[in-house]
């Protein structure tokens, strides 16, 4: 996709570098209204909340939340995905579970988690585990479907056993589409650690933006949505790399750009 | 027959929810933390009865399906746009690449002071996240679109509208059915959202006030009426879908 670009790409440049020198220009003249700082003062804050720590301990919380949740429901979605696309048993079990929970929006289910596992940690951490797990067990279980019937075969033939095939066959065969599943995952580990700070939390980036709005600190709340966007750009693009050395050789299934 | 065959297919949703009502039945934890199905059935019950779970579903339906339909015309302008013209592709593709990963809820505060708290707001952060799937999929789905069939349809003397309608339209409905799928959960979802950091209206808002006030069951009762809304809406692409693109038979595994 880099390549097409070549030549133009800066033209991309364009539109963000004319929206941040517009505003500017008219935050310095007085033009904008409180909630629109200019973007020097928002860097300005940065740094200072970079140099006290105070920012990198509201990062620390808000990326341990969203990273073991994402963790322990990638863990179980990919297995259970496997599973579901190798056993017909296991397939049997979850397919009705999953077709009719799927679609259901289960951040609705964050106030009763914070009634069921207390305000910590570990309500948020259940929650993003919940949201993580369903995409990552779809492209997992697809991606295990779409094995070929000969590999399997062959791999049997040549006395493989169950869990070989699992392992050897069916993980690799599984592994672009477990990528998608994965990069949707993350991405929605983050908008719902984000969520459950801003409902209930006392440290973290979501805390923060609502701290600063409550505070009509509009400088903080632009650090904390700076910082937000960063790492939800930054992690994706180190899962891609990831991606990128594992799946050498393998189309990666990421033609659809997101 | 159907019916054990029925009973069957779906025995583990049976099986799971025997286990639920065993466990509160024998008490194994407070009936306050679980309480047993009857009585989230009564809540439910109670409250579609008297009509409130009904108004608050349709305030959250409401601001949905104007924040996704909003979404739904900026996203194929952007789009077919981005498909069309090379130029508009390099300013905005880069927008919708690089900003895809970002959470753009982290905005709701500053679009509090732009549009005021309340329908304002949530309208524009669905719009805002909505638009950025369903431009994606139309964009990819009219570049999906095979160069030897528009060659071909050029070289019958076919017109640039004619093209667009009879050739790039057909060929980017099936991706851009995926974007829908996509989008519309998400709409829902920030509703959702939005009513429970500061609303005192809709679904979102009446969960979090039933287990706020140690209303479990009610809560309950009330992600039911929402699960129900997710399912439902998302069976209802679903069919648009199998209606629509007839030719080509639905590509997620999951029907």
């Amino acid at each position: 996709m880099m390549a097409k670009l070549r030549g133009g790409a800066w033209l991309g440049l364009l539109p963000p570098l004319i929206v941040l020198i517009v505003w500017e220009t008219m935050a310095e003249a007085g033009r904008l209204p409180d909630y629109l700082p200019a973007p020097s003062i928002i860097a300005r804050q940065t740094l200072t909340m970079l140099a006290s720590g105070e920012l990198m301990r509201h990062i620390g919380v808000s990326l341990f939340q969203a990273l073991s949740g994402f963790a322990i429901g990638a863990f179980f979605g990919t297995v259970l995905g496997l599973l579901s696309g190798a056993l017909r048993p296991v397939d049997r079990f979850y397919e009705p579970l999953i077709s009719l929970t799927y679609p259901v929006p289960k951040i609705a289910l964050l106030p009763l988690i914070f009634a069921w596992f207390g305000l910590g940690d570990l309500s948020k951490i259940v929650t993003i585990t919940i949201s993580v797990f369903y995409p990552i067990y779809i492209s997992a279980l697809a991606g295990a479907k779409s094995v070929s019937r000969v590999h399997v075969w062959a791999a049997r033939n040549m006395g493989a056993s169950a869990t070989q095939i699992i392992w050897r066959v069916l993980l690799p065969t599984a592994l672009p589409q477990i990528f998608t599943g994965l990069r949707i995952g993350l991405a929605l580990s983050f908008v719902v650690m984000f969520v459950a700070e801003m409902v209930e939390s006392s440290v973290g980036l979501g805390y923060l933006i609502l701290f600063a709005e409550q505070n009509l600190r509009f400088d903080m709340m632009y650090v904390a949505i700076v910082s937000i966007g960063i790492i939800g750009f930054s992690a994706d693009f180190l899962l891609r790399q990831i991606g990128k050395r594992l799946l050498v050789g393998q189309l990666t299934a990421t033609e659809i750009r997101r | 027959m159907t019916i054990v065959r029925w009973f069957g297919r779906y025995y583990s949703i049976f099986l799971l929810l025997a286990i639920y009502e065993l466990i509160v039945r024998f008490g194994l934890v407070s009936p306050r933390l679980l309480p047993s199905l009857t009585v989230i059935g009564e809540q439910l019950w109670r409250y579609l009865a008297n009509g409130e779970l009904i108004v608050q579903a349709q305030v959250t339906l409401y601001r949905a399906f104007a924040g996704f339909s909003l979404a739904l015309i900026l996203g194929m302008l952007i789009g077919t746009l981005m498909a069309r013209s090379r130029l508009a592709e390099r300013l905005i593709e880069p927008i919708f690449y690089f900003g895809y990963p970002i959470p753009k809820i982290a905005l709701y505060p500053v679009f509090i002071f732009v549009f005021g708290l309340g329908t304002g707001s949530t309208i524009a952060l669905i719009v805002l996240e909505c638009v950025y799937p369903i431009t994606i999929h139309v964009h990819a789905g009219m570049r999906s679109a095979d160069r030897v069939l528009i060659w071909a349809a050029r070289n019958m003397g076919a017109s640039p509208v004619q093209i667009f309608w009879r050739v790039l339209v057909p060929a980017a409905l099936p991706i851009f059915f995926t974007g829908l799928r996509i989008a519309l959960p998400v709409a829902l979802i920030i509703t959702l959202v939005t009513e429970m950091i500061g609303e005192s209206r809709g679904l979102g808002y009446f969960v979090t006030y039933a287990s706020a006030s140690y209303q479990n069951a009610r809560a309950m009762a009330a992600f039911f009426v929402i699960a129900a809304i997710g399912f439902a809406l998302d069976r209802a692409v679903l069919y648009a879908r199998r209606r629509v693109v007839f030719w080509q038979p639905t590509d997620t595994s999951i029907k």
